[in-house]
């Protein structure tokens, strides 16, 4: 058999393996965000939101959907990769995988576009709850697409990084509470930068989050506190950088190999 | 013939621990290998070096000719392998485990289904296809472990204590299965603490000590190094016997216990009759004969015992 074609048989029976982990179990991967949204929009956008003014030209509901979009497709790209490989590592099973004539830039192909999909499915899942709450157009489709497609993407690569890192499921708990957390909260998902002082603004603009948060909001609502052309460069050259950063990882057996 | 292993001068240490230590080893394709040594001696980080778990510090390592790092997709491609731990992924049905490990070989879905189903009528565990690893007994799971190293019909199947903690009755099933697989073509190479399971299947053996090769050999060869006991039951208890000893250098020791007595000598059944006659010649009459021959155990035991010597005595060096 040619290396080719088992590269492609190879990597589908993986990402295919990925996907139904997280489709055949939606009371662990899909029923959680659909919760907390729902309650997101009741507390943030009904019940807050009537009291505040509108933001950047739109209720203030509307404003937080996009970053609540954002918040859940990362959260739970960067989840799926880091939970999925650090369980294989923690159980062994990743060995079936390891052992096999996959090479290793398939491995990273498969674990990276199938928790891009569990993302980018958790965004739909929030958008949909969103509509159900208040009514909403997609402004910019391109913007749209592409962001969700960058960040997902780019949360995935990271959640590998965390998988492979990790010692043990407390590690997994941490990442999530003490860097991805803080990211998305102070990432404008529930303000405006022009409302907070600027020496706060300028710290802000560090934040990679920023910049997803406002290129998705750009998409929905035609409305951005930065430049999207800049953020999606940005995003999409950082998603290169770590990607090839995954599969060096893979290759070096970081986490993986004695 | 073409080795399926070739293996020059590996080592892998871990800090200052080397598991391995300069082995060399060639395993001939189509044997029936055994790698025999005690707990630590490297036969399982050998094993993981082959199929790409543990990365080798230096030293060669080649699979039906391919490099195990420069190739190792290629090197991965021919091998089939059944670990000592279970390592299974425990998301799926057994007969999707095996699906999914077919797949990542490049084998089709369709194929990967038939496949899948053969494998588990083989090691006898069709009925359970759609049942979790976790859920399965002891002796099933291990049956699976094989299933899953058949999937890919693998060139080479690696066993890594494969009937570990399995009943005598299975233990022999799966004796048939992988006999029947060598019979058919496929290299075996086998790690046990059985050593009957070794002498019984094995074509050659070699032993590891402290991550070194002691000896490569046939389980005949390393056994006809060993020594026998003659015991002849005489009818009365002599006061002397012939000095067998003397006159035969392949006899060890005499030992006369009552009207028992125990030759130990080396190649046993060619020194019994020599001894029967000796006997007869002075008059001693022999009611019961038995050769005990030495087992492959007993020269395992004796070999790693005098390995351990060596590396004490390096290490006092």
């Amino acid at each position: 058999m040619s290396l080719t074609s088992l590269d492609v048989t190879g990597f589908y029976a993986l990402l295919r393996r990925e996907v139904l982990r997280f489709v055949r179990r939606p009371r662990n991967t899909f029923v959680p965000p659909f919760i907390t949204n729902v309650l997101y929009f009741s507390v943030f956008g009904v019940i807050l939101g009537e009291r505040i003014d509108q933001i950047a030209g739109v209720p203030y509901i509307l404003f937080i959907l996009p970053g609540l979009i954002v918040l859940g497709a990362v959260s739970n790209a960067f989840e799926n990769a880091s939970f999925s490989i650090f369980h294989g590592r923690w159980n062994r099973y990743i060995e079936e995988a390891l052992t096999s004539p996959l090479s290793y830039t398939s491995m990273v192909g498969a674990y990276v576009l199938s928790s891009a999909t569990r993302g980018i499915l958790v965004g739909v899942l929030v958008a949909l709850i969103g509509v159900f709450f208040t009514a909403v157009g997609v402004a910019q489709p391109f913007y749209l697409v592409a962001f969700m497609l960058v960040i997902t993407l780019l949360f995935a690569g990271l959640g590998v990084i965390g998988g492979l890192w990790a010692d043990d499921f407390d590690d997994l708990t941490m990442m999530n509470q003490f860097i991805l957390r803080p990211l998305v909260f102070f990432g404008g998902v529930f303000y405006s930068l022009n409302e907070i002082p600027e020496m706060f603004r300028q710290a802000s603009l560090l934040n990679p989050m920023i910049y997803m948060v406002n290129g998705v909001r750009y998409g929905f609502l035609g409305v951005t506190e930065v430049d999207p052309n800049l953020s999606l460069g940005v995003l999409s050259a950082l998603t290169f950088v770590v990607v090839a950063v995954n599969v060096a990882l893979f290759r070096r057996g970081y986490g993986l190999t004695d | 013939m073409q080795s399926a292993i070739e293996i020059r001068d590996l080592t892998k240490s871990y800090g200052d621990v080397r598991a391995l230590d300069g082995v060399d080893l060639d395993i001939p394709e189509g044997s029936f290998f055994g790698l025999l040594g005690p707990n630590g001696a490297g036969k399982t980080t050998f094993i993981n070096i082959l199929v790409g778990l543990v990365r080798k510090s230096g030293g060669e390592a080649r699979v039906f000719g391919h490099d195990v790092e420069a190739d190792y997709r290629e090197a991965r491609d021919c091998i089939g392998l059944a670990p000592q731990e279970f390592n299974v992924d425990r998301f799926f049905p057994i007969r999707e485990v095996l699906e999914h490990k077919a797949g990542y070989h490049g084998i089709s879905q369709a194929d990967a289904k038939e496949r899948a189903d053969e494998v588990l009528k083989r090691v006898g565990i069709y009925d359970k296809r759609d049942t979790r690893f976790d859920w399965l007994s002891g002796g099933m799971k291990r049956r699976f472990m094989l299933a899953r190293a058949l999937i890919t019909d693998p060139d080479l199947l690696i066993l890594d204590e494969p009937t570990a903690g399995v009943d005598v009755q299975l233990r022999h099933e799966l004796w048939e299965t992988i006999t029947d697989l060598n019979d058919r073509g496929t290299t075996i190479l086998l790690t046990t603490h059985y050593i009957e399971e070794a002498e019984r299947l094995c074509d050659e053996v070699a032993i590891l000590d402290s991550g070194r090769v002691l000896e490569v050999a046939s389980p005949d060869e390393l056994m006809d190094r060993g020594t026998d006991d003659i015991v002849v039951q005489l009818r009365d208890p002599p006061t002397a016997v012939p000095d067998f000893a003397a006159d035969d250098d392949r006899v060890d020791a005499v030992e006369l216990d009552g009207s028992r007595l125990v030759v130990t000598a080396q190649q046993g059944g060619l020194v019994a009759p020599d001894v029967v006659q000796a006997l007869d010649r002075d008059g001693h009459e022999i009611v019961d004969l038995e050769i005990s021959r030495t087992s492959l155990e007993e020269v395992f035991v004796e070999m790693t015992r005098q390995g351990e010597g060596r590396a004490t005595a390096e290490v006092q060096q």
